[in-house]
């Protein structure tokens, strides 16, 4: 996953940003790829590892959370109708100014703030939050300035998807048969001269 | 007399209560009231955090702190959470004879497969 760093010119100050004041010694450097991933099952397992709820020295005073890096954080999915209805909102102070994005404009905006948002939402509320969210680097693409360190894949736990409803599974049937006559009649006289016929 | 006592227990507060005695007095009562309740709560918080690191630690092998609890109590082994907190730390290889004598006595966990395949017990 070592990338050129020439993709990088651009935000590698942003990448690096603050790295100074993390203490690095002793933490691993754990890689979550975001491709086809849920987004609120990876961010509550990103929010997980980045607290360091997953090490036996947890201590909730001092902050020994391992330094998380998300790739693809452009291809990262979530069920349903999510994807136009979700929306960010935000009040700017001014009365009658609350500015609302939808999700797909989020995503074609700055990827990366969907899941550090998610993620931000997950941690306690308390001092140590500023500090996890150092610890946390997002890149919308799958290459990220960090080749030299040794990085760490995370294996998400696997996942229990339940089975289709009836009605979606009817519409996914429709689909597949529309997919597969689909190119054979395109046009709707065609169709109808069929069916007449 | 009672003022300096008050102000004994106020060393390190702030602004006005360490010195100023109606504000201490005040201060003061409140101080030993939450210090009464938090030797209460220390002893619940305690546990949660021994409860906490238990957890983490045998999640590292597979197996979560509920079943790992049950896998214990069936094999009638009388090691506390603090001990067990303490060992999940400092002495990993014998906590991790625990962990599998409690997944031998109680195999209540999905083995975790890299395929993604998962079949719960």
């Amino acid at each position: 996953m070592a990338a050129a760093a020439q993709p990088f010119k651009g935000n590698i100050k942003k990448a690096l940003a603050g790295l100074r004041r993390i203490n690095l010694e002793g933490l691993r450097w754990r890689v979550f790829d975001a491709k086809g991933q849920i987004l609120g099952r990876l961010a509550s397992q990103i929010a997980t590892v980045v607290q360091g709820k997953d090490k036996p020295t947890y201590a909730p005073h001092q902050e020994d959370g391992d330094m998380c890096i998300v790739l693809n954080a452009k291809d990262v999915c979530v069920t349903g109708r999510k994807m136009t209805h979700k929306f960010y909102r935000w009040h700017t102070g001014y009365v009658g100014n609350l500015k609302e994005r939808s999700l797909k404009d989020q995503l074609a905006k700055d990827p990366t703030e969907v899941i550090r948002k998610a993620v931000l939402r997950m941690l306690p509320r308390n001092r140590l939050r500023d500090d996890r969210d150092r610890k946390l680097r997002i890149f919308a693409g799958n290459e990220h300035p960090f080749g030299d360190r040794p990085l760490e894949p995370y294996m998400m736990p696997p996942r229990n998807v339940r089975e289709i409803r009836p009605r979606a599974r009817r519409a996914l049937i429709r689909a597949q048969k529309k997919a597969e006559q689909g190119p054979s009649t395109p046009t709707k006289k065609d169709k109808a001269a069929e069916a007449t016929a | 007399m009672n003022k300096d006592k008050i102000f004994k227990l106020a060393k390190g507060f702030r602004g006005r209560a360490k010195n100023c005695i109606r504000i201490a007095r005040e201060r003061v009562e409140k101080a030993l009231q939450y210090s009464y309740r938090d030797r209460r709560n220390k002893k619940r918080d305690m546990r949660s955090l021994w409860i906490e690191r238990i957890n983490a630690g045998t999640r590292l092998h597979g197996v979560n702190y509920g079943n790992f609890m049950h896998g214990l109590m069936k094999e009638n082994i009388q090691l506390n959470r603090k001990v067990l907190s303490e060992l999940s730390m400092h002495e990993p290889y014998s906590f991790k004879a625990l962990v599998d004598i409690s997944r031998n006595a109680f195999p209540g966990n999905k083995i975790p497969k890299k395929d993604g395949s998962s079949i719960v017990a």
